[in-house]
């Protein structure tokens, strides 16, 4: 399987995955704002985080949505995407350090726009905590390769 | 004393900030696909997620105080087309919608993340939850708001 990418007339609607989990940690966040530059305390004040609704730190989104695009592709063999091209994203409830998140992914929708080359696959996603919250939820909208000519 | 920051009565609908730039590196890109646990695609090019997460990040390089972010709601993005490893992006982020509710307000940003040449290679739009100046508590025993904060 490795190294074969999945075209897309291969991929059929309704294909559902679920990927291994994944524990977010302190240096994931740590990282992640060095990386953004996103410094807000919500990520990087334990002791003013102590103080707020939340009690502790939390993940940034944005990591949240990187961290599924990584079980994404330990969820199901690869596609041959020729791009990402469209997000529609909610972040429903926050990703506290130690906490462990899998993906449940679906095939929502396929669209030929007619060319020969390539087709539109809309995966819808669900970002899922260890107590089984949606931590984190949308859809995404992939470019894949069609089978090539013979 | 409290952190310097932009609250939901200092933001108008139609007001535009330009942020400073910034070069993507294949360290950029190593250190994300490290983070996320992606595999690359093809050489030299920049995640597509990754210039979310930078544009957060030069947010934080404006001249005004960092937006009050209470929540970061949601993200409607296009990848209208791909970044590589050398170009320089900055973002151009507009106030679409401002709506207050009881506790904050509702703050919706047009975004355009923009090349060395001036295209637009990604658009969209960041609802966010923002605290309004009045229900700023003091810091100690606040148990509510957060402050100086742009994005979760």
């Amino acid at each position: 399987m490795a190294g074969v990418r999945r075209c897309f007339e291969e991929i059929e609607v309704g294909e559902e995955y679920e990927s291994p989990g994944r524990t977010v940690t302190e240096t994931d966040i740590v990282l992640f704002a060095g990386l953004s530059g996103d410094y807000n305390v919500l990520h990087t004040d334990a002791e003013f985080m102590k103080t707020s609704i939340f009690g502790e730190r939390i993940a940034h989104g944005l990591l949240g949505l990187a961290v599924q695009s990584g079980l994404f592709s330990r969820a199901t063999q690869a596609y041959a995407t020729v791009a990402f091209v469209g997000l529609r994203w909610k972040f429903k409830a926050p990703i506290k350090i130690g906490d462990t998140v899998r993906l449940r992914a679906r095939v929502s929708a396929k669209q030929d726009d007619g060319k020969p080359d390539r087709g539109l696959v809309t995966v819808q996603r669900s970002l899922v905590n260890q107590r089984g919250e949606v931590v984190q939820e949308g859809e995404t909208d992939l470019l894949v390769e069609k089978r090539g000519q013979p | 004393m409290s952190t310097p920051a932009t609250y939901f009565e200092d933001v108008a609908a139609g007001d535009v900030e330009v942020t400073p730039a910034l070069t993507l590196t294949e360290a950029h890109a190593a250190l994300y696909r490290g983070l996320a646990g992606e595999n690359a695609d093809e050489p030299g090019l920049i995640p597509e997620l990754l210039p979310l997460g930078l544009i957060t990040g030069l947010g934080w390089r404006l001249s005004r105080p960092p937006l009050a972010v209470l929540a970061f709601m949601s993200v409607e993005w296009k990848m209208e087309r791909p970044l590589r490893v050398g170009d320089t992006i900055h973002c151009r982020m507009r106030v679409a919608i401002k709506r207050s509710l009881r506790e904050g307000g509702v703050v919706i940003q047009d975004q355009e993340v923009i090349d060395q040449d001036g295209e637009v290679a990604q658009r969209g739009r960041f609802t966010f939850l923002v605290a309004k100046r009045a229900a700023e508590p003091a810091r100690a025993g606040a148990g509510r708001s957060i402050q100086g904060g742009h994005t979760t």
